[in-house]
This record gives C-alpha cells, structure tokens and sequence, in this order.
C-alpha cells in the first residue's frame, strides 16, 4: 500500500544535542508518538526529510543505527538558512520529521564479508549507521573485521570524537586509523589526507567492501589507490548527494539519468554510478 | 464501450447544472489567454479555443497548493490539513490534455509513496473531455499515439459532430454522471453517431502539419547520454524563462516552502518549479550538478523522451505543442526529436 501521507512531517523532541566541531551538531530525537518511533524501521543508509517550521525541510541522513535503540541521530552541518535555524535549536525543542526515506547499505550482501570505512570530514554521518549497525551485538558475528579510515583537515575537525575515540576502538576486531590534514598541539596521531593514509594501511581487497564518503575532492583521489589495491567497482559502495524537495520521487530535482536520488539512492556502488551520467 | 448524445442547445444547461452540484472546471478566457477556472456556469465558460494556453493540469497539481497549516511554538507543534477535496467536474480537456493527467498518475500514485493531495483530487474529479475541431501548426499528438478524438483519460469525451456532441463514455465514473443527468444525455441513437465521429478523427488526422519521426530516438539517447548535438545552438538560445515547464500538462516539478503568519502559525505550501533555472538543483555549499542551459536543456528532453519512458512505461510528451508556441526563442521539441532523428541515423 502507498503511504497516501507521505508529505507529511510528525513532531519530534531532542533530546541531546552534542557539538561535534564549530559547526557541525548531532541531534538526538525521538518522535512524540511512540507508535511512530515503534514502527520508525529505518535501515543504514536511509534519510529523512527535517522540517524546520517557517524554512522549509532538509534531507539529512539518520546517522544513528537502528540497533542503537528507539532514537534518530541527525548530524547537520551548517550551511545555509535551514541548517543555521536548526543549529540555534535547544534539548527540549521540537521539529518535524518524515520518512524513512531512499535505499539502504547492502547489509544483506556484505555479510560474512570485511568492512573497511573510508570517512572525510562531516561525511562519516551517513556511513556511521552501517558502522554501528555491523559493530552491534545483535549482528557482529554477521561480518568480518570492521575498520574504519577517518580524516579530516584538523582535529577540531573531526566528527564523532567519542565514537573514534572511545566506543569504538576497545571492541574486537576493529581498527581505527585517524588523520588530520593539518596537525595542531591537539593533535599527536598522523597527519596527511586520506587517500594517502588507505594507499599506507593498504587494506587487501579480498573478501572485503570499501564504502567511502566524503567530499568529492577526497573521493577523486581516493577511488584510483582502491582501485590499485584491487578492489572492484562492485566492492566500492558510497552515497550520492543531490538537492532534494520532495524525497518521494515526486518533485523531480534529484534525478541522475532515469534514476532519482530520493527513492533508487542515495547508496550506489561504482559500478552502478559508471552505469549513469556523470551529471552529479 | 457505450455511447450517449448531448444536443448542443442543451450544453447551457448541463454546465450550468454542473457548477449547482460540482466544483465545475472548464475554459475561461482572460483577455487573450485560455486558462482552466473554476466557473459559476456556462456564461463564463469559452468553447471558441483550440487549445487553452495552460494545461488543466492544475486541476489535480495546482500552481500553487497548501499542504497544511501548522502552529510551532518552539516547544508545541501542531499540523492541520485541508479538508477533503470538493466533488468536480473538469470539463473541456481537450484529448492530450486527459492523456497527460494519466502519465502523472504513476508519479503521484507511486508503489511505496502516494500522494493524498493529487489523489483525491483525482478520485473526486470526473473529466469530461472535448475532441479538438481544429489541428494548430504546433500539434503533433499523434506522434506519441494520441490524437485530436482520442479519450484516454476522459471519463466522457465529447465530440461535436453537426448540432449534437456525441458523448462516449468510457469509465463507470463517467457512466454514474451521465446517468445522473440522464435527461440531458441521450442514448437514443447514439450508436449511430459512432460512425460520424470516425470520420471526423480520419479528416483531423490529415490536417497534422509537423511531421515527427521518432524512429531511433530512444535507442540513441538509451546509449548516448553525451551527444555533440547538444552543444549545438538550441541551448544557446534558451532564456531560462521556464515558460515551457509551465505550461506543459506532464511537467509534475514543483518546490515545497513554509510561509509564516505572526509568531507561531504559518503554512506549507508546494508549487510547480522548472528545471529549467539554475537553482532548481543548486545545492548549498554552490554545487550544481547541471550548471548550464545546456545541462537543463538536455535534461528537459531527456525527461520528454527518454526518463519518463523508462520509469513509467509512459511517454513524457503528448504533443501538445504549448512549449512551441510559448517559447520566447523558439526552441522546437519537433526539430528536436527530428535532429535527434537524423543524428541516430547518420550513427
Ligand atoms: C541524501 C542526502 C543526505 C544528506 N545528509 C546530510 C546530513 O546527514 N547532514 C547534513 O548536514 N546535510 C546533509 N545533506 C545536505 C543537506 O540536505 C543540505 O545541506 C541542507 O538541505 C541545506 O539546507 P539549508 O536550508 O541550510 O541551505 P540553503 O542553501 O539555504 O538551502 C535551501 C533549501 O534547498 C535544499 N537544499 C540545499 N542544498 C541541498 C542539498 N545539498 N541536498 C538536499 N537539499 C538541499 C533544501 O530544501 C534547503 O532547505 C544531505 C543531502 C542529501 C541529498
Ligand atoms: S513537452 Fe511541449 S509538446 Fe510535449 S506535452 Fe509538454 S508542452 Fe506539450
Ligand atoms: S520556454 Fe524556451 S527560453 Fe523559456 S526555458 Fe523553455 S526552452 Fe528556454
Ligand atoms: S527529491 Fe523530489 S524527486 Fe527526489
């Protein structure tokens, strides 16, 4: 049955809001009926659309992992008149929220397989709940070892310090490798980009999914060394973005070739992304 | 399929019993132009127009609709909808108009996400429509197999053939209307009309001035996305006005966006867009991953020919021919899809 309400948000509460760089926020929240939130069903990967009421709706990726408990988590950057309104938001307050809403991380396909993360700057959000969902107790054994390749251009910069540096990395097979564009008296891991830093772990492509997000500049340099270690189109996972309206298929802006981005996206292997125009 | 008569003294009457009952919408003009408008009866309607200058299509996806109403206060949030949709008549869609409505249906009544606004629209709206008298230089519905007395997508379709419209009645929504009005929908004799109404389908279907080939036009644009044809001059010209969108019955762009009223209360609203400017995809960060006329040109025929095919099974034109005759610059779908042509066979 189509969802006939499906432009329609419902209301949530935040229940923690943590600052993870100068302008960058998680939200926490749950939705006001808990009936809602029972049935919620989101998968790793999905987004949802944010209204914020007086500017209008936003796409943003639920950053949390459903395993996680009975919650959303929204990382949102601030960019622009939407995203600065939901910034000066407070715990306690509410906004609207709808979906979930585009495809998913091919949780099912990876199983019994490695995951190796490729994070650059706030674009660890919509990877950080497959991340969870593979490193929860309910479906670890499913996959290999998880590591995750994290970096961004100062340790200010980085998002998700307690996840990086505190929840993830005393559980078992897992590895955390951060790096920091440019170095600071924070700082005493490594400093380089990202792509050079996978060519240095050199993770092998066997048995193994890459799934890398991040900004563009990041990914051009970043495909080339996957692609030297061996690793297939079919192996590279990411995400697209485009600017949204509607996320249902319906307002027509987020289209790449036949394909739009809201509902057959925003998770594409290479292999799939060489199949359609570059027009993205 | 059953058949009725309508005598055209008797039109006056059934529009104006019409507006009594429904929301009736039908053709007005307005100085020079024809537009689709709700009317109190048929002293407002027009019946002298081939084609109305904007498409029906706002009878189900208004140029500008409210979603809801909300009242946020920070802390209380609160969300009221319209209620439910009038009971209407659309009358006067003429036969590539109706066809449009049903290429729009698979994308407001998708599998997963439907579409509450447009679909009870549509579920309260019967469409009567009316066969073209007269072929303009721009049409060319016959090219995606429509034509000027086809009724796809009309609950009735009229067509006027001497001092009666012979009315066929193609769905059972159509069939409880004209039941309802029985006096006035006649169905003696009706059958014999049906010949009538052929002839006049064959002697429109010579009078198409554009000849539209559209042989190996999907083929080449299945393989081709990057063709050196779109760099030629068409684009150039292109103003960006998004006129041809506008006016088009299956363009189904719009954008959606809050207006505030006071402190607290405030509505949603949605309206139709173009992809024909710049910011339709202009992300924020300044992105834009079609920066040019060229990119939006291609991506408006691509949608027409290509895209909505290989979504919906359906054509993404019906050939109306409003973006030709509206285009302050003269961009042609029909020297398009010929180019296109002629590219694929010179491949
Ligand atoms: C699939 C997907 C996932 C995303 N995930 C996140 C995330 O987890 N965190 C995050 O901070 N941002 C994310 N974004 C980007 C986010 O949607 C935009 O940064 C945001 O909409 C900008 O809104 P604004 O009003 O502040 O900016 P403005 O520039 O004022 O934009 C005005 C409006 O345009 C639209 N818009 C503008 N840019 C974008 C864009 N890039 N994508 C979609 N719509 C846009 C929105 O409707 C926005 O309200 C995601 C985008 C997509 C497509
Ligand atoms: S593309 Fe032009 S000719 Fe085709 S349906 Fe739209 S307005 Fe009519
Ligand atoms: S009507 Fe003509 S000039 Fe205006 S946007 Fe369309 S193609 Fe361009
Ligand atoms: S966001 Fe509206 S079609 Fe994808």
């Amino acid at each position: 049955m189509p969802n006939p309400t499906a432009l329609t948000p419902y209301p949530v509460t935040i229940t923690k809001i943590v600052d993870e760089t100068s302008d960058v926020k998680t939200f926490t929240v749950v939705f006001d009926d808990p009936e809602i939130m029972e049935n919620f069903g989101n998968k790793p990967g999905q987004v949802c659309m944010l209204s914020v009421f007086g500017e209008g709706e936003s796409t943003i990726s639920i950053t949390s992992a459903p395993t996680r408990g009975k919650f959303l988590e929204f990382t949102v950057k601030r960019v622009g008149r939407l995203t600065d309104v939901l910034h000066q938001m407070e715990v306690g307050q509410k906004f609207g929220v709808r979906g979930p809403y585009g495809n998913w991380f091919p949780f099912d396909i990876m199983k019994g397989k490695d995951l190796f993360f490729v994070g650059g700057g706030f674009a660890l959000a919509p990877i950080r709940s497959l991340i969870d969902y593979a490193l929860s107790d309910q479906y670890r054994s499913d996959y290999g070892k998880v590591e995750i390749l994290y970096g961004s251009r100062s340790y200010d910069d980085l998002c998700f310090k307690s996840d990086l540096f505190e929840r993830w990395p005393g559980l078992s097979n897992t590895a955390i490798y951060t790096t920091v564009d440019r170095g600071d008296e924070n700082w005493k891991g490594r400093v380089g980009h990202v792509p050079g830093y996978v060519e240095e772990v050199a993770p092998s492509p066997e048995n193994k999914f890459a799934i890398i997000a991040g900004p563009p500049i990041m990914i051009k340099f970043a495909l080339p060394v996957m692609e030297k270690l061996g690793f297939k189109d079919e192996q590279i996972i990411t995400t697209l973005e485009m600017r949204m309206k509607c996320c249902l298929g319906k307002c027509g802006r987020c289209n790449i070739g036949s394909k739009f981005v809201c509902v057959d996206g925003p998770v594409f292997s290479l292999a799939q992304l060489k199949n359609m125009p570059q027009e993205y | 399929m059953e058949a009725r008569i309508v005598k055209k003294g008797q039109l006056s009457e059934l529009l104006d019993k019409l507006a009594q009952e429904y929301d009736l919408v039908a053709p007005v003009q307005e100085e020079t132009l024809t537009f689709f408008r709700k009317v109190s009866g048929a002293k407002d309607v027009f019946l002298e127009y081939t084609n109305s200058d904007v498409s029906p299509k706002g009878c189900f996806l208004p140029q500008n609709e409210k979603t809801f109403n909300y009242t946020y206060t920070g802390d209380s949030l609160e969300i009221v909808k319209p209620g439910d949709e009038k009971k209407t008549v659309l009358f006067g869609a003429r036969p590539c108009d109706a066809r449009a409505i049903t290429t729009l249906d698979p994308v407001f009544e998708g599998e997963k996400f439907g579409d509450e606004y447009y679909s009870s629209k549509r579920e309260n709206t019967v469409i009567i429509g009316l066969s073209c008298s007269k072929v303009l230089s721009t049409c060319f519905c016959y090219a995606f197999d429509g034509g000027p007395c086809d009724g796809t997508g009309s609950d009735l379709l009229f067509t006027e053939i001497g001092d009666k419209y012979y009315v066929e009645v193609n769905t059972e929504k159509g069939k409880v209307l004209a039941d309802k009005y029985s006096q006035i929908f006649s169905s003696q004799g009706a059958d014999q009309l049906a010949k009538g109404k052929e002839e006049i389908a064959k002697k429109l279907a010579g009078e198409f001035v554009r000849k539209v080939d559209l042989t190996g036009v999907k083929e080449l644009l299945d393989d081709n996305f990057e063709l050196p044809f779109w760099n030629g001059d068409d684009y150039k010209k292109c103003i960006g006005c998004g006129t041809c969108t506008y006016v088009c019955p299956t363009c189904h762009c719009f954008d959606i966006f809050d207006h505030t009223i006071g402190d607290f209360n405030g509505a949603r609203f949605r309206c139709w867009d173009s992809c024909m400017y710049p910011e339709y995809t202009l992300m924020a960060g300044g992105h834009n991953p079609r920066p040019t006329r060229k990119e939006r040109v291609r991506n408006r025929f691509m949608h027409k020919l290509k895209y909505h095919l290989d979504r919906y099974n359906m054509v993404g034109c019906v050939g109306c021919g409003r973006c030709i005759r509206k285009c302050p610059v003269n961009i042609d779908i029909t020297k398009i899809i010929n180019d296109l042509k002629e590219v694929a066979q010179n491949a």
